[in-house]
């Protein structure tokens, strides 16, 4: 099932996640992002960031409110769901998350694996995302033989090659060094012209300064400002 | 391409990977389920063979019905006819009169003995044969039940001691085979869903990462179940080639040790079914343990 065109992709509704009775990891949050929307998600270590997206993707449930993704409601979805819904969303982690006894090329099929992809139609649109991140080069290398950016881009191959109707990025840039930082943005920002809605988890204050996106700043586990996109600077793809 | 199979290649694919990456471990389940069904295909063969040549035994074994002297051919027959009709009987004889003084001057070396007498004093009889089933106390006392009272017939004589050791002799070996295979299924069958688990704890990266990229329940799992069945077939193979090897170089001691002790060889190996069914327990055991370690898993979240 898919979200009806025109229906925010990420809908929540006093939202609240408690791992301990009394402690709030995120307290009333209600939100919608929209479609082809690109977010920054602000905040202290410990404000909620990293929680809020793994109610988007499923990983947990809400302890209190509703969240639609995609039309699903989370906090009713089976396990036997949660994979259709994870299927859509691409995910990002500052650790990369790529298994170092496989190729590159392997790692990125692995999205394609999941859902019964062809192997000649895998490679194809395999290679094709590697090239577009400039990586195609590189697709038979393991990936402990690639530099942290590098790493990151194949990391952002595999969240993209199901063409996913959303981008979680969980500090992305974390490991990387501000020139590496820039690409990677770069190429996240252009997944969000193609009508992909991006949802960045970021402390760095001067990439969400440089894109002028709309920005949620959490605290203490609610929404402490939602500031618009502004018309600042914003980088071109591949500037 | 049907999608269908290209999961199952994929999935083949993921379980020949992770035989590869868990080497140490997957042929540790291979040897544990190729020792297991060693015991178990010896003690099978062991079991089998003992209960043909006590079946062999068994078919020696016979009931005579001693009839009335004197009683016309015709009627002999007739009650023959009517031993042959009572359930649990395979087959009757009749022995005259005159086979049973051949028979008797055949063991004796002559009728000397009997030359003094006027007629014949050896009695017509009935010779039984029991069905397998029947040979047993309950068998011949039904039998004896039956024919007690029925003119022309006299007494039965039988080895009951005899019938009675052997099928107590039957089912102690059978008990003993069936208790040892089921201690020693377990056995491995732990075995295997431990190294399983093992494995499992071993790629919880992938499994996490699987997660992540939306694989389904049946896309993390089947694997794990191919690499048990695989480890469990390779075991089978392996122990019926040790069976086979065992039982090739021993054939020629065992065979003249029965020949000397029973007077009988005639040892067999397993037929082409038992042999399936021996490496298919294997690949059985491969996948019940993988079942047995997959209970209960919830999964990467």
């Amino acid at each position: 099932m898919t979200s009806a065109p025109g229906e925010s992709p990420v809908r929540m509704y006093h939202v609240s996640k408690s791992y301990m009775a009394g402690q709030f990891a995120l307290q009333d949050v209600s939100l919608e992002i929209r479609r082809g929307e690109f977010v920054f998600l602000t905040g202290s270590s410990g404000a909620g960031k990293s929680t809020l997206l793994e109610l988007i993707f499923a990983a947990e449930q809400p302890s209190e409110g509703q969240i639609v993704v995609l039309g699903r409601n989370v906090a009713r979805l089976g396990p036997g769901a949660i994979p259709a819904l994870r299927r859509r969303i691409g995910v990002v982690f500052q650790d990369f998350k790529l298994l170092q006894d496989r190729t590159v090329e392997e790692n990125v099929r692995l999205a394609l694996d999941v859902v019964g992809t062809p192997r000649r139609e895998a490679r194809t649109r395999v290679f094709q995302l590697l090239k577009s991140v400039g990586l195609q080069h590189r697709r038979f290398q393991q990936p402990r033989t690639l530099s942290g950016g590098e790493q990151q881009r194949v990391a952002l191959a595999r969240a993209l090659v199901n063409e996913p109707e959303i981008l979680l990025a969980d500090e992305p840039t974390g490991n990387l060094d501000p020139e590496l930082t820039l690409e990677i943005m770069d190429l996240i920002a252009s997944a969000s012209t193609r009508g992909t809605t991006v949802i960045v988890a970021t402390h760095n204050h001067s990439l969400i300064e440089r894109y002028g996106k709309r920005r949620l700043r959490l605290e203490g586990g609610r929404i402490a400002e939602d500031i618009p996109a502004t018309a600042g600077v914003e980088r071109g793809v591949g500037a | 391409m049907n999608r269908a199979l290209v999961l199952i290649g994929i999935a083949c694919a993921n379980a020949a990977r992770g035989l590869r990456r868990a080497s140490s471990t997957s042929l540790l389940a291979v040897l544990t389920i190729a020792i297991v069904l060693v015991l178990i295909g010896g003690a099978w063969l062991l079991v089998g063979n003992m209960s043909s040549l006590l079946d062999e035994f068994g078919a020696e074994l016979q009931l005579t019905a001693y009839l009335d002297a004197n009683l016309p051919e015709a009627r002999q027959n007739e009650l023959a006819e009517r031993v042959a009709a009572e359930p649990g009987v395979e087959r009757v004889a009749v022995v005259t009169q005159a086979e049973a003084l051949a028979r008797f001057e055949k063991i004796a070396g002559s009728a000397e003995l009997l030359e003094g007498l006027a007629e014949n004093p050896l009695p017509p009889s009935l010779e039984i044969t029991l069905a397998p089933e029947a040979r047993t106390k309950q068998g011949i006392d039904a039998l004896e039940a039956s024919l007690s009272g029925v003119p022309g017939i006299g007494e039965l004589a039988h080895g009951q001691d005899w019938i009675e050791g052997y099928a107590r002799a039957i089912a102690l070996v059978r008990g003993l085979a069936l208790g040892l295979g089921c201690v020693l299924g377990l056995a491995a069958l732990l075995i295997v869903a431990n190294t399983i688990r093992l494995a499992v704890y071993a790629r919880r990266d992938e499994l996490d990462i699987l997660a992540l990229v939306g694989a389904s329940r049946t896309f993390v799992r089947v694997p794990f179940l191919l690499e048990g069945t695989l480890q469990g077939l390779l075991g089978g193979l392996l122990a019926l080639a040790i069976v086979f090897g065992t039982y090739a170089l021993l054939l020629p001691q065992l065979e003249r040790g029965l020949e000397l002790v029973l007077g009988r060889s005639g040892l067999q190996f397993f037929t082409t079914a038992q042999a399936i069914v021996l490496v298919g327990a294997g690949a059985a055991l491969g996948l019940l343990g993988s079942i047995t370690a997959l209970v209960g898993w919830r999964g990467p979240s």
